[in-house]
């Protein structure tokens, strides 16, 4: 039983996580490239925001990611 | 993080020996940079360059272009930061990609490495900072005008540390893992994967560390300054869209 329950936490950390970031960094690319296509003089300001904005949400995955490898180390 | 290292057939000897391995790696990435730092700069600048003069002047052309957004006068201290961390970081990232054994353990991917890197980050916006609005401005940006700004610089180190850690580490946990699984073919495509990060990972750390940097020597009259000097193009451009009516 302890058994499964390492397997599933880890495992149930991750991936909701995973997700909700996916759908956060796909309105950011979204509306990045749309604003890169509407003003391509702005394209480099955008593009810089963008890649900051994500690394944000992505430290959100990571913090989770090494929750999962701690609790996965246990086993 | 003893899981980071599973799959691997050394790994017994990785663990004994892992502190030895990062600042061994550390200095190994030190030295090729500075090596490359004597040959890109004892040789014959051309007035039409070759590629790889082109190259390094695009790159400096970049960390100086950074550097006078956040500060007009501290191109000749802030560029020299920011371009040694993200040259630093790049080239223990791309340590994964060199086939030998030991030294292909990015240091990056262990988080004494990335810790290491963004104590020294944070660490050295403080001390910087200290040479534009002074150690008085320094402390005081510590607890003015939010007093949580202490726990902020704590929480900047942990979330450096812990997105190059998570992101090089991950990505060498999996090329592991797959190395397992399926040990011909396959791996070249997740290392050929992994390089993306690599790329992007210094960019962000160098990003981030400048925001922090902007806001450490952030004073009114200065800000005003560089607001006049850099922001026009956005505007005018906005402006300019306008007017055509499209």
């Amino acid at each position: 039983m302890k058994e499964i329950f390492l397997v599933l936490v880890p495992t149930l950390t991750i991936v909701p996580t995973a997700i909700a970031a996916a759908f956060a960094m796909r309105k950011i690319s979204y509306t990045a490239i749309e604003g890169m296509t509407r003003q391509p003089e702005a394209a480099p300001q955008l593009f810089t925001a963008m890649i900051v904005a994500m690394a944000l949400v992505e430290a959100l995955v990571i913090y989770c990611l090494v929750i999962a490898l701690m609790v996965a180390a246990k086993i | 993080m003893a899981s980071i290292t599973v799959g691997d057939p050394l790994s017994e000897i990785v663990q004994h020996y892992l502190s030895y391995i990062i600042i061994f790696n550390f200095t190994l990435v030190a030295v090729v940079l500075v090596v490359l730092g004597i040959v890109a700069t004892h040789r014959k600048l051309e007035d039409v360059p070759d590629p790889i003069q082109n190259v390094a002047e695009f790159a400096l052309e970049w960390f100086v272009r950074r550097a006078k957004a956040i500060h007009p006068d501290g191109v000749t201290v802030i560029a020299p930061f920011l371009a040694s961390l993200f040259l630093f970081i790049l080239f223990s990232n791309l340590l994964a990609a060199v086939s030998f054994p030991l030294i292909r353990i990015p240091p990056t991917s262990y988080y004494g490495g990335t810790l290491t890197l963004a104590l020294i980050a944070v660490f050295g916006t403080t001390f910087i900072s200290v040479k534009f609005v002074g150690a008085l401005g320094a402390i005081k940006h510590l607890f003015w005008p939010n007093p949580l700004q202490l726990v902020t610089k704590i929480s900047d180190i942990l979330s450096l540390s812990l997105r190059l850690f998570g992101n090089i580490g991950g990505e060498f946990l999996v090329v592991l893992l797959v190395v397992k699984a399926a040990p011909y073919g396959i791996p070249l495509v997740i290392h050929t994967l992994g390089l993306i990060p690599a790329f992007i990972q210094p960019l962000v750390f160098t990003l981030l560390t400048s925001n922090f940097l902007a806001e450490a020597v952030h004073t009114d009259k200065k800000k005003a300054e560089v607001d006049t000097q850099t922001s026009p193009p956005f505007s005018a451009v906005a402006e300019g869209k306008g007017a055509h009516g499209s």
